[in-house]
């Protein structure tokens, strides 16, 4: 075991983490610390699948724009010591842990089982090639991806604005 | 070494983290804590993309994987957006308090 399969292994580790963590801890900033962990761990997994520039992607929107997001959405809403029964009861979880692990198992049988391997082994996907992609053949998607956003930033402010003003 | 990763690693582990994202949509009644859920759930998919695309030495997953980051963003800022405005109208953000579709 040389030391890039070590370091896959601590991303690997670090993701499981930051995902348990993300859905087991009692506080909700401690679940966003674990969230924004998780996502690092996902980054990092990127980057050895050859997909740097989706790496940047995941580190630029998901730990820099989402998760500033869900922390200005916890400081906005309430007191975070008023939480009254947050979680289900224990036998809705093991139903939950049963449903997920046969759902689990079931995925990965038929994933690896079945998946087929092909392609050139010299394809690399760099940042030039997925450019020259959306600008030949999806220009219309990615021009309408931008007008997407803008619409939910304008819906988002005036959500905000409106029932401000009505209370 | 870079290059003899298996992708067959990736799928357990974007299947290990789908479930954990589902387990935790499911016994968890916050709904910020179950909206971080459903974006662990997203992420998940998005690695499944990228390891397919890199067994298959495909494009197509990385196009894939852009447009659902975008589009994952702008759920974001419209969802937190109804959050927040549950919140003021309702005063709780528990999802088993939240009756207003209820009749």
């Amino acid at each position: 075991m040389n030391f890039g399969e070590i370091i896959f292994l601590l991303i690997i580790i670090v993701t499981m983490g930051g995902a348990l963590m993300a859905i087991l801890s009692g506080s909700i900033v401690y679940a966003l610390m674990g969230l924004v962990t998780a996502m690092f761990g996902v980054a990092g997994l990127y980057i050895y699948l050859d997909s740097p520039f989706l790496a940047m992607m995941q580190i630029l929107i998901y730990v820099g724009a989402v998760s500033v997001l869900i922390a200005f959405a916890v400081m906005l809403i309430g007191p975070l010591y008023r939480r009254p029964k947050e979680w289900t009861t224990a036998g809705k979880f093991g139903a939950a842990l049963g449903v997920a692990l046969v759902t689990l198992f079931m995925f990965v049988r038929f994933v690896t089982g079945t998946f087929p391997r092909g392609g050139n082994p010299f394809f690399d996907m760099t940042t030039k090639e997925i450019g020259r992609l959306f600008f030949d053949n999806l220009v219309l998607p990615f021009e309408l991806i931008s007008l997407l956003i803008v619409v939910a930033i304008l819906g988002a402010i005036m959500l905000a604005l409106f029932s401000r003003g009505n209370k | 070494m870079l290059q003899e990763i298996p992708s067959g690693l990736c799928f357990i582990l974007s299947g290990i983290l789908f479930t954990i994202g589902a387990i935790g949509a499911i016994i968890r009644r916050n709904v910020i804590v179950v909206f971080m859920c459903i974006e662990l759930m997203l992420n998940a998919v998005n690695l499944v993309f990228i390891a397919a695309a890199n067994a298959l030495s495909s494009m197509d997953g990385s196009v894939f994987v852009f447009f659902i980051m975008t589009v994952a963003a702008v759920e974001a800022a419209v969802g937190l957006a109804i959050f927040v405005m549950v919140f003021r109208l309702q005063n709780t953000v528990n999802a088993y308090e939240v009756h207003l579709l209820k009749g």
